[in-house]
């Protein structure tokens, strides 16, 4: 990466030029951010086009003694910017209410997690001619397949490079890749006129995981599986979730609903709920940002707290502390803030985020569920999402299917599925031992009894 | 503004030399350049959460070469990088042309050279932080104090003074100078355990007047009311029903369930159910849409400011137009970017937009809307017999490739025998667009037309667009329910 500022000598200009307010400042923090990024689109199953890009910039948090908080940002990074940006965090910071929930930024500490493989040189490394072995295979299969009569797809890689530092001594500097592969593919039966599509994608730390063929196959079936489509009457069954269904279903909601800052406000249906058993004794749910290699994982969060794993239910159990705090979520609960910190780049405040986010994996195959089903219904995919403050959640299935006598049958049109989560949690009776991992979620398998589906065949 | 002075780069001289470059290695290339300045403050229970400033350079280039693109986004602006930039993003092109399997060329047009400037009354720079940040209070204000079983409010007030370069092949040269406002407002009441929300925003482009209309002042007062008449709300039970969808709703189902089929690299991708329906009979015969994000709409709505959606030019320098979509029923045109337009061979019609200049544009539509008809709503709801009254929406999405879509309403209301009975929440209907769209019973005057605005995302962009329409009625359509 070609690096051609010094960050550290601009730390020091913003620092000694914000030490002038001590009479009202009580903490700052200086955020550098630098990112690289390359990307190849596939459209129409042809290459189309090529793209590289590159940021970097420098966010100011300013607090007040009162506990005001002014933020700045740009992506200019010289002095001459950084004593603007100090001049307008004040400015903000000065123009805020007084906030006694706010404690404290983060403290120094002696040692950091060292969670391995968080970093690819081969990333670093890559060029665009390199980059293009990822989608021809993408290309080849499409091309070969009888049904598949379009895709859309990418291959992108980037690195970046977060730098914070703050006035209690916090000085962190953190590099990551990340890689991902995706397609969207369209198939067609021409005899019968029908078109569909499915979807898939992967993102890894290490160029070396990335798995193409699996990712387009994945796709192309999951579109062949979704093209003979009827539609059903309501009825009451069980209904396989695949790890997709699962993220969708229950493990989103859930990392929202845990959120410390939602929480605090009362706005998740999880409230008043912790030390309860709130599920299936099946359900065991962690955030884990220590696993090597893994995409959600990092040595310090966003704002350079310490990564940790969280434990957030245990067998059914919605645990007293497993909500996901930043410093001044945990600050104001009195509580250590478990290095959830997350900021989408410089330019945002410390907002609270997942880290790995896993339902771990239980004992049975999951073709043993599918096969013990007489009739029921495999969801893959719903783009809705619950009603987070009730837990209500009623949506229409975009990829599922039938399950007649233990095998998948024709995807369902115009069907819909309507339940509480807590009811939801309570109704889970298997768990796979198969499981798999999008991005920083990981997810089994699931068969929940007795739902309510909602179909429009009279 | 003092800050743009790095757009000063763009001298006539660079330009000759960028000229000079591009000439025989590229077909077609452009480059957009841009400052942007703003304030965001955030309120919650009448403390503020946040309160920023920035400031940002962007600048990006693309070059074209028989089919292939190359797409270059820079960290900063100066003249050595950008002519560095410049011929490895040519190559770039070179190398995705040897690769592509599509060859065409980008269809030549005259160069556009104007200076543009948004017509704002009150300008943001003449308005002081503290009057922004009085205005947010007042609104954490009226929403707090709005009733007891208010618990939680939070405001948000985003704007932005924008000035953009647009330079091409052709020897446009097009600047702008924008400002564009949004406020966000978010409001839970709570009662016996039950929690409720109401969410609202507005926004436009124009001076710091967007804030002073009635729309923008009543905003918090709209999401607190809406939030305590869920609090009573039923959840809704599953089935097939007559639905009479508000302004809102039947802007989004334009927009999301038939707008998106329109855009012309989805039906290019053959992922659009329109594809090839060009000219056939694809609604009933009182179906008429259209997409005009042109500026000067605002007065329409009674609004001294430029509609949330609207441009001047999309982000390849085509001027915005009106673009009939479905007349009378029968597909007439989908919505293009220069690169669709080309490939289809007709006029490109100003729908390729990027959300920033480090971002390529995507076809996107701007303000997509269903033409009025002659019904009144009272009579659209006596002529109802087992039905609901649905309005404003909480989210919707579709899958385009077979016209499967699905929204979520915020408040309904059960419709019996011509009258409205209790109010329901979270109900979610869904339906196959080209049946829907032959399933429209009723198509209410001008009278219940109206407008609303929001960010629509496409290929990780959000961008700004308004969609509308008149209450409609569609009949037998899935409601999803808990029971």
């Amino acid at each position: 990466m070609e690096n051609d500022v010094d960050i550290y000598q601009l730390a020091t200009h913003g620092f000694n030029n914000l030490n002038k307010f001590e009479s009202t400042l009580k903490c700052a923090e200086l955020f550098f951010g630098v990112s690289e990024y390359l990307n190849i689109e596939i459209e129409e199953n042809s290459i189309k086009n090529i793209e590289k890009g590159s940021d970097e910039g420098v966010s100011i948090r300013a607090i007040g003694r009162n506990g005001s908080l002014g933020f700045s940002f740009t992506n200019r990074l010289n002095n001459q910017s950084i004593d603007l940006m100090v001049e307008n965090s004040i400015k903000m910071m000065r123009s805020g209410t007084k906030d006694s929930e706010f404690i404290d930024i983060p403290q120094p500490i002696d040692s950091y997690p060292k969670v391995k493989d968080l970093y690819d040189e081969n990333v670093q490394s890559l060029t665009i001619d390199d980059s293009i072995d990822y989608v021809t295979e993408l290309i080849r299969i499409c091309d070969e397949d009888e049904m598949a009569i379009s895709q859309s797809a990418n291959f992108a890689a980037s690195t970046s490079k977060n730098i914070i530092l703050n006035t209690n001594g916090v000085k962190v500097e953190g590099e990551e890749t990340i890689c991902s592969v995706s397609s969207h593919i369209i198939v067609k039966d021409k005899l019968k006129d029908r078109t569909s599509n499915g979807f898939e994608y992967q993102s890894e730390r290490f160029l070396k995981n990335i798995n193409p063929t699996l990712v387009i196959n994945t796709a192309l079936n999951k579109a062949k599986q979704n093209l003979n489509r009827i539609k059903i009457k309501s009825m009451r069954s069980p209904i396989i979730l695949t790890p997709r269904g699962v993220i969708s279903l229950i493990l989103k909601p859930i990392a929202s609903a845990i959120n410390a800052e939602a929480f605090q406000y009362k706005r998740t249906f999880l409230v008043d709920k912790r030390n309860e058993k709130i599920g299936s004794d099946l359900i065991t749910i962690e955030d884990n940002g220590l696993i090597n290699g893994a995409v959600g994982s990092a040595n310090f969060d966003a704002e350079g707290v310490p990564c940790q794993n969280t434990k957030i239910i245990d067998n059914g159990v919605f645990l007293n502390q497993g909500l996901l705090h930043n410093s001044y979520t945990a600050g104001k609960e009195g509580v250590e803030s478990t290095g959830n910190a997350s900021r989408q780049s410089y330019s945002s405040t410390p907002s609270i985020g997942i880290s790995n986010f896993i339902l771990s994996p239980g004992k049975i195959g999951k073709n043993e569920l599918i096969e013990d089903i007489k009739e029921g219904i495999l969801l893959d995919y719903t783009g809705d999402r619950p009603n987070l403050s009730t837990g209500d959640f009623s949506g229409l299935i975009l990829h599922g299917n039938i399950i007649e006598n233990g095998e998948i049958g024709p995807a369902l049109n115009e069907t819909m599925i309507g339940i509480n989560l807590l009811e939801l949690f309570k109704k889970i009776e298997h768990v796979s031992s198969e499981y798999k991992t999008y991005g920083s979620y990981q997810a089994p398998y699931l068969q929940v009894n007795d739902i309510q589906i909602i179909g429009s065949h009279n | 503004m003092a800050e743009n002075d790095e757009l000063n780069i763009f001298t006539d001289d660079l330009l000759n030399q960028l000229h000079d470059k591009a000439k025989n290695k590229v077909d077609y290339w452009d480059i957009r350049a841009g400052v942007s300045n703003g304030n965001t403050i955030e309120f919650s229970d009448e403390k503020s959460k946040e309160i920023t400033s920035y400031l940002l350079t962007g600048c990006s280039i693309r070059t074209f070469i028989d089919g292939g693109w190359g797409f270059n986004v820079l960290k900063k602006l100066s003249k050595k990088h950008l002519l560095d930039e410049f011929v490895k993003t040519i190559k770039m092109a070179k190398f995705s042309s040897s690769l592509c399997k599509f060859k065409y060329p980008i269809k030549e047009r005259n160069a556009l050279t104007q200076n543009f400037k948004v017509n704002s009354k009150r300008n943001l720079e003449d308005v002081d932080l503290s009057e922004k940040i009085e205005m947010v209070k007042e609104h954490e204000s009226i929403a707090s104090n709005y009733s007891k079983l208010i618990k939680n409010t939070r405001t948000i007030y985003l704007d932005s003074q924008v000035d953009l370069l647009f330079l091409d092949t052709f020897g446009s040269k097009v600047k702008q100078e924008l400002e564009i406002l949004r406020l966000f407002s978010s409001v839970y009441a709570q009662n016996k355990g039950i929690i409720q929300n109401g969410t609202n925003s507005v926004g436009g482009v124009g001076g710091f007047e967007v804030m002073n209309t009635e729309k923008a002042l009543s905003l918090s007062k709209k999401s607190s009311e809406q939030a305590i008449n869920l609090l009573n709300a039923k959840s809704p039970i599953g089935g097939s029903f007559s639905v009479i969808l508000d302004s809102k709703l039947t802007g989004v189902f334009i927009h999301e369930a038939l707008g998106h089929a329109c855009e012309a690299d989805l039906v290019l991708n053959k992922e659009s159910i329109l594809t090839e329906k060009i000219g056939e009979k694809i609604a009933i015969e009182d179906v008429s849409v259209v997409d005009d994000p042109r500026f000067g709409q605002g007065e329409k709505f009674n609004l001294p400011y430029e509609l949330f959606g609207s441009y001047f030019i999309d982000e390849e320098g085509t001027p915005a137009q009106k673009t009939i979509i479905i007349k009378n029923g029968i597909l007439q045109s989908f919505i293009h970017s220069l690169e669709t337009a080309s490939r289809m061979n007709v006029a490109p019609n100003g729908h390729g937009r990027a959300n920033s200049n480090s971002s390529k544009p995507q076809v996107r539509m701007g303000f997509t809307y269903l033409e009025p008809k002659d019904w009144d709503l009272e009579e659209m709801i006596a002529d109802t017999k087992n039905g609901i009254l649905c309005e404003d929406f909480q989210y919707g999405y579709t899958d385009p490739t077979t016209g499967n879509f699905q929204f979520k309403c915020r408040i309904s209301t059960n419709i019996e025998n011509g009258e409205k009975k209790e109010n329901l929440r979270d109900v979610s209907f869904g339906g196959m667009t080209l049946d829907v769209l032959n399933k429209i019973s009723a198509i209410g005057n001008e009278n219940t037309f109206n407008y609303s605005d929001g960010i629509c995302g496409k290929g990780g962009q959000g961008i700004r667009v308004c969609d509308g329409g008149p209450y409609i009625r569609i009949d037998n359509l899935t409601v999803g329910g808990l029971n």
